[in-house]
């Protein structure tokens, strides 16, 4: 799905390196990475598969069909028309995302859960204090509440037994 | 025919329960609310519920995740039509025509026809589950691994030609998939692969975890700097009664949808979101009025959502037939019953005769309960909507952590789904196909185990796949589907996708 702004982007210049060139390629450069890394494990033969032989047939073909999106990429989208507009947004996302997950063992779901949504609604979004509050405490409450005591799925506890 | 009649008395006779009837009811209230949830799909919605099931016996936990996913197919229409924003992917086609009969104001009408044809396609594929399944299991107690090898392979291929963008993309992404399910120890040697030396990683990567972060994280990640807060139309009960000629001209797309979806959802791929797209393009071809389509077209609305709910019915065939899923929820779901100790597979339904008959009958019932309550309530499910997306967002990362954590406790799924989501991102900006990440990943160990116990049963002869008639066939069609496929590549001509419109719509 594309976001409003790339949609109203217009579209720069047809030349240049395409999108499937560069997809391909990186395809293509993982086959290599997974070949490599395949080099520890007996390949076989083909009567007689090792734990090696079938990722080794994957990589090869990673790498081959990598190699023809690329090869036959040259009428798709130039690289430099995928727009990033959500990119720095993403980026806060996936890295509060990764210390809400450290926090999570450390801390408990409740209080990891609440600091987790303050960050997001009151410091990203700039919402009022009130309904940050709200919905931080009554979300963290409220889902420990009917996963964790009436469904009975255990969730992380921090040191406090909160 | 008897037996099946009591087969499905059977099934009734548990579907009626109270406890099942709860969480069938439960499940399509779930469904629909976050069918209705950009960013939270069907796959996303199940995945989150998984844990909650762990504590609940098997009939009633597949009974509640089913209920989740064709709630889903229901929700996704309603935004669509009101809002022309898709819930879920399936209810891209629907858009087109339902907003445009929102802006005619035909709001009502086009909810209306798509929750009757809804109700129809679920009951034509629930008809065809029931038929197709038992008959399907019975045939496959004849396949041994090569079978499953050639089985397995077919599907790779159908998926690759089915798939609604490119072929070589999917493959691709098919391959990923496969790659990814050779992480783990591998079962004949002992070796364990790709684990980077956490131990964690011993068991495999999870569907759980990879789905969540492909599907649910990556649309975050798409959508989070989206301020708007939607205005709804909010449609009176009244209105939602369509005119005489409102029926008249759906009855038929609606009944071409539910065949047409129930037969794709059969075959391995994104079958709700392909069936769609096909049937758009099949009514706008043999449509008197191709011009309507666009401007507020009922057949545009009557038959695409026919045919995603009757593909999401198809696609538990080949689950609970063949134990193989040939879709990104289906994947969940068989990982769901294995959780409970459950192979599904051919000796399913002898073995489970309460479980797959007492599912059957839940989907009847699940289907009446979507059609009686999504219409008078329609009204208050689009308040949800209201919901500025800044509060919903984080909201559900908080669900997203919760459950992929939930699952087995391991925080590691945790960095898991968040890398997942990242690839998943940057392979939407590329327009990759994510379902066959998903599907490869369970299809990968499936698919080596066979492989290789067919060639310790042939003492190393490949000559085993030749012999035995069932996988030569499938070998050949497999073939056949991959010459087709690779036929628009080598002569430069137009291929199905071109002529159903879906290349058009993928571009845009």
């Amino acid at each position: 799905m594309e976001t409003p702004a790339e949609q109203q982007t217009p579209p720069p210049s047809s030349t240049g390196i395409k999108s499937d060139q560069v997809s391909g390629l990186v395809l293509v450069a993982l086959a290599i990475y997974i070949g490599w890394l395949n080099r520890k494990f007996p390949v076989g033969s083909l009567a007689d598969p090792g734990p090696g032989y079938v990722p080794l047939l994957l990589a090869i073909g990673l790498g081959l069909i990598g190699l023809l999106v690329a090869v036959l990429g040259g009428h798709s989208r130039p690289l430099a028309a995928i727009r990033w507009p959500e990119g720095t947004r993403a980026v806060i996302i996936l890295v509060a995302c990764t210390a809400a997950g450290v926090a999570l063992e450390h801390i408990g779901y409740r209080l990891t859960i609440f600091a987790f949504l303050v960050f997001f609604i009151g410091a990203i979004e700039r919402r009022r204090p009130l309904p940050v509050a709200l919905v931080s405490v009554g979300f963290s409450l409220g889902s420990y509440f009917v996963i964790g005591d009436l469904l009975h799925v255990p969730l992380p506890v921090g040191p406090w037994g909160f | 025919m008897i037996e099946t009649f009591n087969d499905l008395m059977l099934g009734f006779s548990i579907a009626f329960q109270p406890e099942v009837l709860v969480y069938a009811f439960a499940g399509c209230i779930i469904g629909t609310l976050v069918g209705m949830m950009p960013g939270l799909g069907p796959l996303a919605g199940i995945s989150l519920l998984l844990p909650a099931t762990f504590g609940l016996n098997p009939i009633v936990a597949i009974v509640l995740l089913a209920g989740v996913y064709y709630g889903a197919m229901y929700g996704g229409s309603t935004t669509s039509i009101l809002m022309r924003i898709p819930g879920e992917a399936a209810s891209v086609m629907t858009c087109v025509d339902g907003y445009a009969m929102t802006q005619n104001g035909r709001a009502g009408p086009a909810l209306a026809i798509a929750a009757i044809g809804s109700f129809f396609a679920g009951t034509v594929g629930v008809i065809g589950l029931m038929l197709l399944a038992p008959t399907l299991a019975t045939f496959a107690l004849r396949f041994g691994p090569p079978e499953y090898t050639a089985l397995l392979l077919m599907g790779l291929f159908v998926l690759a030609y089915m798939s609604g963008g490119s072929m070589l993309k999917t493959l691709a992404m098919a391959i990923f998939g496969l790659l990814l399910g050779m992480i783990g120890i591998d079962i004949m040697s002992g070796y364990t692969r790709f684990s980077f030396g956490i131990v964690e990683l011993g068991d495999g990567v999870g569907i759980v975890s990879v789905a969540v972060g492909l599907f649910g994280i990556s649309e975050i990640l798409l959508t989070a700097g989206n301020q708007d807060t939607p205005q709804v139309q909010k449609p009176t009960l009244r209105e939602l009664i369509p005119s005489k000629e409102e029926f008249r001209r759906s009855a038929g797309p609606i009944m071409r949808g539910s065949l047409l979806g129930f037969m794709i959802g059969i075959i391995p791929g994104s079958a709700h979101i392909i069936s769609s797209f096909v049937s758009y393009g099949i009514e706008r071809r043999i449509s008197n009025h191709p011009e309507r389509f666009g401007n507020g077209a009922i057949e545009g609305v009557a038959g695409p959502e026919s045919a995603n709910n009757a593909a999401a019915t198809g696609a538990f065939v080949p689950m609970l037939a063949l134990g193989i899923p040939t879709s990104p929820v289906t994947a969940v779901m068989i990982a769901a019953i294995m959780i409970h100790g459950i192979s599904p597979g051919p000796m399913l339904i002898q073995e489970q005769p309460e479980l797959f008959w007492g599912f059957v009958a839940s989907m009847y019932v699940g289907n009446l309960v979507l059609l009686i309550l999504n219409l008078p309530m329609v009204g208050l499910f689009v308040n949800l909507l209201r919901i500025p997306y800044a509060y919903m967002y984080p909201c559900i990362l908080a669900f997203c952590i919760l459950g992929v954590y939930s699952v087995s406790n391991s925080i590691i799924d945790v960095w898991i789904m968040l890398m997942m989501g990242g690839v998943g991102y940057v392979l939407r900006k590329f327009h990759f196909d994510l379902a066959p990440v998903a599907l490869g990943l369970v299809l990968g160990p499936m698919l080596e185990l066979s492989l290789r116990q067919s060639l310790a049963l042939s003492g190393g002869e490949y000559g085993i796949f030749l012999e035995r008639p069932i996988a030569l066939t499938m070998f050949c069609l497999g073939g056949l589907l991959l010459l087709l496929a690779l036929k628009p590549l080598i002569f430069k001509s137009k291929d199905w996708r071109s002529k159903v419109g879906l290349e058009d719509e993928e571009a845009t």
